[in-house]
């Protein structure tokens, strides 16, 4: 096959590696900062795009019911996250503080509960309609040379490339970064040296449904919004985060590329029938070969 | 004088319940259960929305009619969820069974009404369909009717309008990986070989796939001057169409239903221009109308063909077997529906095969700004 055909795969990889990268990262922080897999992770990429196309589209179903309350389009970005901030609150008041002395098990069932309430909540408000997600691009792919792109993709890319830089910042060089890397080092420690832990778990919640809902925002032009949306996206970046190493930020990143880059070469060289497949043959080599993962071992003694 | 009044009344009382009255009374104004069973949970609750809202929508307009069913009879809706695992699909028509229902519309999904199939058979209960997978008609259950074109009907006709119409001889076929998909592949395969033919290239996609670009490329490269599509699922169709697009493949796209979906056209904007879907029905005034009337209520438009339209064509002409032969009794409306003859239905014309097949006709439609627009007519 020829160079541009290959390049356009790494692209589309790349792009959809970002996605896994970003719901991975989501699962990596909330796993430092509590020690649980949340299962929910996968219906913030899907819930908070439902909030924003509630706002996005000139009329929508809502209870049965059609409502017009199109908004512009940064105004319709901005309460689908002000809201997405709420939910990461409400997620973290509900279904984590309550259970937080009570062992890894109970909270991990209930993000399991809380993830079944969300696509159950998503269905009884918008119906089971798939909805369109305007696109702040044409549909039509970018002629560059002999490359075809998809102008969602390079958004993606873009967007993730930004949202991996800020993450950096943030744990390297800011306050706040530090308080959750100390909680996720050793809360008891972190409380003794004056952290207030319940607020950083609680940003770190926030953090994560944030990364979850700029996930599902940025797939939404390219998908239909559905109540599944989150669902595949959550598992593939699940796999990315085992295979990077759980608990490593740098380990998130680079295993949702991986697995990203892995499905779309494998699809081709392979079979696309079998592209799931690869990104769990994947997972078990890597479990086989270096049961931490690529990066477990060295960040897990640091973060 | 009154005694000889009571004695005439009441005479004439004993002759009126002679003849049956009584009977009749107790008849009239009785509701007819309707039982349905879409699945209305899991990963195929857009199925069963669009299923029961189209049976709901029949209900509501045969029980405003004058007379309604029949002799003042209403319909009434029995819902059973069949959920998207077959496991509990058959757990929910077990209930169902025990509702004392008249008659089954749904559901859609040929895995769970092939699970059902040995659970409806030995009650004899009318049951309408919408599953296209050629093997549900062929289970053997005398009361299960089919009210769409089966897979094999629509694959001939994709094949035969690329091949026949549009000319073109090296064809790929392109499928979703579940039972649809693979079982509409094969159809597509059967076609080509009945025209000494053979796919350039067969690809199939997971579920939930979000790049299609391998899937191109690999049709690219096998040199393709058409891609026949069998696909379900209204987001994979418009990545479809993009993918087409973004790969610089400037050849048309031939699908099953799914492919002309209006989500799928809406989401994929021009890149689905020019190409064709199969649609389950010949449109006319009556689909325009019911579309129109059914947004009215619904604040959305049905899927004529594979959504809403089916089910509210087929409960409508249950309806009016029952008016034809005045009763509900299981036996007889079935043996009324295998009767069926050029029943001219808003989906097309019921003709009942051996099979229990009513449609024997659909449409091959192109897509233009937005809407699809019938090329061809398709007969089985």
């Amino acid at each position: 096959m020829d160079f541009a055909s290959n390049v356009q795969l790494l692209i589309g990889g790349l792009a959809m590696g970002s996605i896994y990268a970003l719901v991975a990262l989501g699962f990596v922080l909330i796993y430092n900062a509590v020690g649980v897999v949340n299962f929910a992770q996968g219906d913030f990429a899907m819930f908070p795009t439902y909030i924003a196309i509630t706002f996005a589209l000139p009329s929508v179903v809502l209870f049965g019911a059609l409502v017009h309350w199109q908004l512009p389009i940064i105004a319709v970005y901005a309460v689908a996250l002000l809201l997405t901030v709420l939910l990461g609150v409400l997620f973290n008041r509900i279904a984590y503080y309550p259970l937080r002395d009570r062992g890894w098990m109970p909270v991990v069932i209930s993000t399991i509960g809380v993830s079944i309430f969300l696509r159950n909540l998503a269905q009884l408000v918008w119906g089971s309609q798939p909805l369109v997600f305007p696109s702040l691009f044409p549909m039509q792919s970018i002629e560059a040379g002999p490359l075809h792109l998809r102008p969602q993709d390079l958004l993606i890319l873009a967007v993730a490339a930004v949202l991996i830089a800020f993450q950096y910042y943030l744990f390297e060089r800011t306050t706040l970064g530090k308080q959750m890397r100390a909680t996720a080092q050793d809360r008891t420690t972190a409380r003794l040296i004056g952290i207030r832990v319940d607020r950083v778990v609680t940003i770190t919640f926030i953090y994560s449904a944030l990364l979850g809902a700029i996930a599902g925002l940025l797939v939404a032009p390219i998908f239909t919004v559905t109540k599944e949306m989150g669902g595949l996206i959550a598992l593939k970046a699940f796999a990315a985060s085992v295979v990077g190493g759980f608990g490593s930020i740098q380990g998130a990143i680079i295993g949702g590329l991986v697995i990203g880059i892995a499905e779309a070469l494998g699809a081709f060289y392979i079979s696309p029938a079998y592209s799931d497949a690869i990104a769990f043959v994947i997972l078990i080599g890597v479990l086989l070969l270096r049961p931490q993962g690529l990066f477990g071992e060295r960040v897990s003694e640091k973060a | 004088m009154r005694r000889r009044a009571f004695v005439g009344t009441a005479s004439a009382t004993a002759a009126v319940a002679a003849a049956g009255f009584p009977n009749i009374v107790l008849g009239k104004g009785e509701p007819i259960r309707l039982g349905v069973i879409p699945p209305l949970t899991g990963g195929n609750a857009l199925n069963g929305e669009e299923g029961h809202d189209g049976a709901e929508f029949a209900v509501r307009t045969i029980n405003a009619r004058a007379g309604k069913v029949y002799d003042d009879r209403p319909f009434e809706l029995v819902v059973e969820d069949a959920t998207s695992d077959n496991q509990t699909a058959v757990a929910a028509m077990n209930k169902l069974l025990t509702e004392n229902v008249d008659a089954i519309a749904l559901p859609v999904l040929s895995t769970q009404i092939q699970a059902m199939e040995p659970l409806v058979k030995p009650t004899g209960t009318p049951w309408l369909t919408g599953g296209t997978n050629v093997k549900n008609t062929l289970l053997g259950c005398e009361s299960l009717f089919r009210f769409r074109a089966s897979d094999g009907l629509t694959a001939a006709g994709l094949v035969n309008f690329a091949v026949g119409e549009l000319k073109k001889s090296k064809i790929a076929i392109m499928t979703s990986s579940e039972v649809f998909g693979v079982g509409g592949g094969d159809q597509c395969e059967l076609a080509l070989k009945k025209l000494n033919m053979q796919a350039v290239s067969r690809q199939s996609w997971p579920v939930g796939a979000k790049d299609f670009t391998p899937e191109m490329l690999k049709i690219k490269q096998a040199g393709a001057d058409a891609v026949i599509v069998y696909v379900q699922n209204p987001s994979d169709s418009a990545l479809i169409f993009a993918a087409l697009h973004q790969n610089d493949l400037k050849i048309p796209l031939i699908g099953s239903p799914g492919l002309g979906d209006a989500n799928a056209i809406a989401t994929a904007g021009p890149n689905a221009n020019g190409n064709y879907a199969a649609i389950d029905y010949i449109p006319s005034a009556a689909t325009q109308a019911f579309s129109v009337a059914f947004e009215q209520v619904y604040h959305r438009k049905p899927e004529v063909g594979s959504g809403e339209g089916w089910v509210y064509s087929a409960v409508l002409f249950l309806a009016d077997v029952y008016r034809k032969i005045g009763t509900t009794d299981k036996g007889k409306t079935v043996a009324a529906i295998h009767a069926t003859k050029d029943y001219h239905a808003m989906m097309g014309t019921y003709t009942c095969d051996a099979d229990g097949n009513m449609l024997h006709e659909l449409g091959i439609a192109q897509i233009e700004n937005g809407a699809v627009k019938l090329v061809k007519t398709v007969k089985g």
